[in-house]
């Protein structure tokens, strides 16, 4: 095991526990916080497969910006952090029966798929050769995802100025 | 558009200026001092912990009466004849022992209106300014220099010349009385020749 | 780099590496915190035309080790009420996001964290987390004052990070790399190397660079500044208003945690700002040890330049703390829209024209 397992290994449990803390907790700004480790955890994870641009781009965006943002409505709302959020079970059979064959199916795809095991290649670093794609491949694309961006801007000030 | 680099440079050179400003206070000599161990000099007229110098004091009781809010307490007794209490500084007769002589700082205003009245100013102002304490009766300064052995045997003293001053005047008073009684006898020997007089004096 | 160095030396890829996460902790970090809270009480008082601290050592010297100790032995008061998990948590999760930072900044040639690629933008991201930690300690404490400043700090910090970060892409267009090692490299020489006079490429461009890296230092510089919540956009902890705002609950070393991650953000900004600017570790004078022919010299020296313009930012947010006052909520957010944010736009725009034409 060397130091890149341990990291990895770190990261997934970050990963994986928050993210349950995420779901069972039942206060919403406590689970809002274990969503910042849960993002936390998955930039790592992409640090370790070697997509630096994206790891970064995870953390600029959802923890400096998404989460802030969440946990600024989640204050900002009145009396929300008082509510009471039901984690009960209803329709306790048919979610296991659903659960049980949704797990065994994901299980049997993972057991009987033939992996191909190959020396995992240095990570290279990937800045240029992303906005190289954006700009020339990928151009229309951009484009039209940032004019989406600009639409939901102009639509959220319209909403706000109402 | 104009106006909005206007504000922009406005904001940036007055920032600038008030930057020279401080800049400069950096290399002005500090204003304040390291007090406890460098103190500053206290004007010539301060009125800090009043001080009673028992030597010039001569009982007169002109500063107790002059205090506005009675913090001077001071007893005193009279000397007998013969005791010498020594002079003042400037020149006057001591006359009276000053059994007590306490003065409550905590209960001071600072007024200084005891000084002025003190015919020998022997109590005034001294430049101590540090004088807290951790009891508050501590603050009660006594003053006399008469140790209480001597306090006591100037009040017996005073005391026992009082008797004596008394079975004295007792004893002028009988030999008055004696010679009275004897100007009486005088009298009435005499008033046996003369009884015109007498009776009118009874009857008024 | 010092991690082959250090690798030869123990022979241990793990040991190595934690020591050479930690070299900037105690090499660097702490000593600063150490001197930068003297110096700015020092600093403080001779503008007000006092003394400052002069008891302990002499004029005062020792008196942040006298402080240190005291906070070391103080009772950990903790209030009734609060959320003990985040509560512990905040002060940590504020200090490792200004301490990842260090990772990416370089001290000298030799020396450096980690040569990542996308140094100053990783800097720039995993400065978030300290949003988070400090919303974390102003709700964990339960206290209006707490979540008053948590939420201050959160949404000027958030706003700020606009401009920054386009005034950061305006220099990666010019330089062509994000690389804060490559960065530096690349304005070596002299003075009028650096980015502020326009780099290196002698021409046209470099006269036309002068004016608009001067505004785009200036921009940076002051968003950078509110960045780290300092005087004069420290709203976020205005004492007059909100106590202390995110850490009034906060006492003996977890109060200490936050401060000595205020102290870090401080250098990191100012070392992000002289990178960027200012040759980063470069000279601007030339090496002493290129002179004299002795190679072991010249990291040195670099580490040198690197503290002493860092320091030199440092004492400049000082200097404009005892300077202006505090600004209102109203007028930092209209500074940061109206103002920093269009005027970087420009000159992002124009500097795009430049380097294309």
């Amino acid at each position: 095991m060397t130091v890149y397992d341990i990291i990895f290994y770190l990261f997934a449990a970050v990963t994986l526990i928050s993210a349950f803390f995420v779901v069972t907790n039942r206060n919403i700004v406590h689970s809002a916080f274990f969503l910042l480790f849960t993002f936390f955890g998955v930039a790592g994870i992409y640090v370790m497969l070697g997509a630096d641009f994206i790891a970064i781009v995870q953390l600029i965006v959802y923890v400096g910006g998404i989460l802030i943002l969440l946990l600024f409505g989640v204050m900002l709302t009145n009396k929300i952090v008082n509510v009471e959020i039901k984690t009960g079970t209803i329709h306790a059979l048919p979610a296991s029966i659903v659960l049980g064959l949704f797990a065994g199916a994901i299980g049997a795809a993972v057991l009987n798929t033939n992996w191909k095991i190959v020396e995992s290649p240095d990570p290279v670093p990937t800045t240029a050769a992303i906005g190289r794609m954006l700009i020339n491949e990928y151009a229309l694309v951009f484009e039209l995802l940032g004019i989406l961006l600009l639409i939901a801007l102009i639509g959220a000030a319209s909403m706000a100025r109402r | 558009m104009k106006n909005y680099i206007l504000k922009f440079w406005q904001g940036f050179f007055t920032i600038m200026i008030g930057m020279k400003v401080t800049f400069r206070h950096l290399f002005i000599p500090a204003v304040t001092i390291q007090y406890p161990t460098v103190r500053p000099e206290m004007p010539e007229r301060e009125r800090n912990r009043l001080y009673v110098n028992m030597d010039d004091c001569i009982g007169c009781l002109q500063c107790e009466r002059a205090c506005p809010v009675n913090c001077i307490e001071i007893e005193i007794v009279k000397s007998i004849p013969g005791e010498d209490l020594g002079i003042t500084s400037n020149g006057k007769k001591k006359a009276l022992w000053v059994t007590k002589f306490d003065i409550d700082i905590a209960k001071c205003c600072y007024c200084e209106l005891c000084v002025f009245p003190c015919p020998t100013d022997c109590i005034y102002m001294t430049d101590v300014y540090e004088f807290s304490e951790f009891e508050r009766d501590n603050f009660i300064y006594d003053f006399v220099t008469l140790t209480p052995d001597e306090k006591e045997e100037k009040k017996k003293n005073h005391e026992e010349f009082m008797i004596k001053k008394e079975s004295e005047k007792a004893a002028a008073a009988k030999m008055k009385a004696e010679e009275e009684a004897a100007k009486k006898n005088e009298n009435v020997t005499k008033s046996k020749n003369n009884t015109d007089d007498k009776p009118e004096e009874n009857k008024e | 780099m010092i991690y082959d160095w250090l690798y030869n030396l123990t022979g241990s890829e793990m040991i190595a590496i934690g020591i050479q996460s930690l070299l900037p902790l105690y090499l660097f970090i702490l000593p600063f915190a150490l001197v930068a809270v003297l110096l700015e009480r020092k600093v403080a008082a001779h503008m007000q035309d006092r003394l400052g601290p002069m008891r302990v050592g002499y004029h005062g010297l020792l008196q942040t080790i006298a402080d240190i100790l005291k906070l070391l032995q103080k009772e950990d008061t903790v209030a009734a009420d609060i959320d003990k998990k985040f509560f512990d948590l905040s002060p940590l999760l504020v200090f490792a996001g200004s301490y990842a930072a260090f990772a990416a900044i370089p001290f000298s040639g030799a020396f450096m964290g980690s040569n990542i690629d996308l140094g100053i933008i990783y800097i720039i991201a995993v400065t978030g987390l300290v949003v988070a930690g400090i919303l974390m300690g102003g709700w964990a404490s339960n206290n209006k004052y707490s979540l008053l400043g948590a939420m201050r700090a959160a949404a000027q910090i958030i706003s700020f990070e606009i401009p920054t970060l386009l005034i950061v892409i305006t220099v990666i267009m010019i330089t062509g790399t994000m690389n804060l090692y490559t960065m530096s490299e690349w304005q070596t020489g002299y003075f009028w190397n650096w980015l502020i006079m326009g780099g290196p490429d002698l021409g046209i461009t470099k006269i036309l660079f002068i004016p608009l890296m001067v505004i785009s230092f200036l921009i940076i510089f002051l968003s950078t500044l509110a960045e780290v919540n300092r005087t004069p956009f420290d709203i976020p902890e205005a004492e007059s208003e909100i106590v202390a705002g995110y850490h009034t609950e906060y006492s003996g070393m977890k109060f200490a945690m936050f401060f000595l991650a205020e102290y870090a953000n401080m250098f990191a900004v100012s070392a992000i700002v002289s990178a960027l600017f200012f040759g980063g570790y470069q000279s601007p004078f030339g090496y002493l040890g290129n002179l004299l022919e002795i190679s072991w010299l010249i990291p040195i020296e670099q580490f040198f330049w690197f503290t002493a313009k860092g320091v030199f930012f440092v004492l400049v947010q000082m200097w404009l703390r005892w300077t202006l006052p505090r600004f209102r909520v109203d007028q930092l957010m209209s500074f940061c829209w109206k103002y920093l944010i269009p005027i970087s736009f420009v000159i992002l725009l124009l500097v795009g024209l430049i380097t294309v034409l």
